[in-house]
């Protein structure tokens, strides 16, 4: 391949983050939740869920559309593209930019999702179901599509650079940070809102999970049942919400002063090739993308600081990860630390990885690790350190972003602090 | 006005994401209100499902709607089916 510049590529740096998620909607609402270490895991809200094997799930609860966008542009979009419009409109806020700053034929759009629209085809199904297919809703494709999270960015936004929309189940936001990088390293945009979205909580789709085992039970201690890497996990716990994160060049950055909350170093992408939803239990895959991560930033292990772990909460993935960690770092995975957001959060899917590099921008901003809360009693098993129920502060120079999806896609992206 | 008038002028505003009191008889759908073609198949069926009874069914076909440019062609078609 013929490099595009001469020279060294540009350096990618984050300068704005958005996040609607359930901890929390806006940088400040988010980082005080991820530094207290407070849960949004609550009893199952958006429906009657009470006849359900798994009755909690991490809600984005009060979320005001209108706020974001007019009513009418709110009726044509599934709740997973309102979240990306809100997120992309607190970024673009959060890194003092506004869309007459921009120049919009040079700023693009990456926003991925896993389950994008499913739970408007569930509903207009039902509806089909009483009224007919003759009476299918215009609006069903173009409110369902998976593309409709970055289209509506893009339109609402007025972004006329190129758009990406891709599925990569839980690995799918961790990706977008990858692309959305590669993206203004090869001049095809200049500024790129990456990040990811999710709303897919329905009877269907937590009856489903729960029959494969994924989710915990812990219906009684809603805020307890997300619990990675402690013995007595017993699954995920479903979340919604979206994040969507600012990337420009450090040189644009410098230029107009903007805070900076990490440069994205770079990327790493394998596949297991193993299980459609079960991870090699050997932590390989995993430990591949790591590795490749950790290369593509030309970063040796030992100036990482902090795993952003995928940690779920699942048997399996945690113990997966931990021996993955263990492969790519050695004796040094024992002086790194690892934690969880979806301790807190409980796992946004398609979301998660924006959500995981959300966090660990601020980690590497305000120098703290955020917390694994509910990891109460160590699994043998997992025993490195997970910043176990408290957040710290920290030394955070270099981050690993982890997100691994059913199907065995894996996707890692490697974060620094920047200087100066 | 008629019932059949607000109910009809209700269900635009609804279907548009509009205040109704930006909705009168001579409105026309696209150029006053910025309904787009797929709003206006979202509204037929709506004023089909609204004005529909089991004894009388209200059918806007895709040629019905294409002439409905104001919220009283639409009010006239459905007096034409004998809904008051």
């Amino acid at each position: 391949m013929v490099p595009e510049h001469s020279g060294a590529l540009p350096r990618v740096v984050i300068t704005g983050i958005g996040p609607v998620t359930p901890i929390g909607t806006g940088v400040a609402a988010f980082g005080a939740s991820l530094r207290e270490g407070r849960s949004g895991v609550a009893p199952i809200r958006s429906f009657d869920a009470s006849d359900l094997k798994v009755r909690i799930a991490a809600e984005v609860n009060d979320f005001a559309p209108e706020r974001y966008m007019s009513a009418k542009a709110a009726k044509r979009m599934a709740r997973f593209s309102q979240f990306a419009v809100a997120a992309s409109h607190l970024a673009l806020a959060d890194a003092g930019l506004d869309q007459a700053g921009l120049d919009p034929d040079r700023a693009g759009v990456v926003v991925n999702t896993g389950g994008g629209g499913v739970n408007t085809v569930l509903e207009e199904q039902e509806l089909a179901a009483r009224r007919g297919v003759g009476r299918a809703s215009a609006f069903f494709v173009p409110t369902m599509a998976p593309n409709m999270a970055a289209c509506q960015v893009s339109i609402e936004l007025g972004l006329r650079g190129p758009v990406i929309a891709s599925v990569a189940a839980c690995a799918s936001s961790v990706t977008a940070f990858i692309d959305g990088a590669h993206l203004i390293q090869r001049g095809e945009a200049e500024l790129v809102l990456a990040g990811g979205a999710e709303a897919s909580i329905s009877p269907l789709g937590v009856s489903a999970l729960a029959n494969m085992h994924a989710l915990s039970r812990r219906n009684d201690e809603p805020a307890r049942a997300s619990r990675p890497f402690d013995k007595d996990r017993d699954g995920f716990v479903i979340g919604e919400g979206a994040a969507v994160c600012v990337l420009e060049t450090l040189a644009a950055a410098r230029a107009r002063d903007a805070r900076i909350y990490a440069e994205v170093l770079g990327g790493g992408r394998c596949a297991d090739a193993y299980h459609i939803s079960a991870p090699d239990p050997e932590g390989e895959g995993a430990a591949r993308a790591m590795a490749r991560a950790l290369q593509a930033a030309q970063l040796p292990p030992t100036a990482v600081d902090y795993v952003c772990a995928h940690g779920t909460g699942t048997v399996l993935n945690d113990a997966a990860e931990t021996k993955a960690i263990k492969q790519v770092f050695g004796e040094y995975a024992y002086r790194l630390a690892v934690s969880s957001p979806k301790s807190l959060t409980g796992h946004l899917m398609g979301a998660a990885g924006a959500v995981s590099v959300t966090a660990t921008a601020l980690a590497l901003e305000r120098q703290f690790l955020p917390p694994t809360i509910n990891l109460d009693t160590p699994d043998p098993d997992c025993d490195l350190d997970y910043v176990a129920r408290r957040s710290r502060a920290a030394g955070v120079r270099a981050a690993l972003a982890n997100g691994f999806g059913f199907g065995g896609q894996n996707a890692v992206v490697a974060l620094a602090r920047v200087d100066g | 006005m008629s019932g059949t008038s607000d109910q009809l002028i209700a269900i635009v505003a609804e279907q548009l994401r509009i205040s109704s009191e930006r909705v009168t008889l001579e409105s026309s759908l696209i150029d006053d209100l910025g309904a787009d073609s797929l709003d206006v198949v979202d509204l037929s069926i709506a004023i089909e499902e609204e004005f529909s009874s089991d004894e009388h069914p209200i059918e806007i076909t895709e040629e019905i709607a294409a002439e409905m440019r104001t919220v009283e062609d639409i009010l006239t078609y459905l007096e034409d089916q004998g809904v008051v």
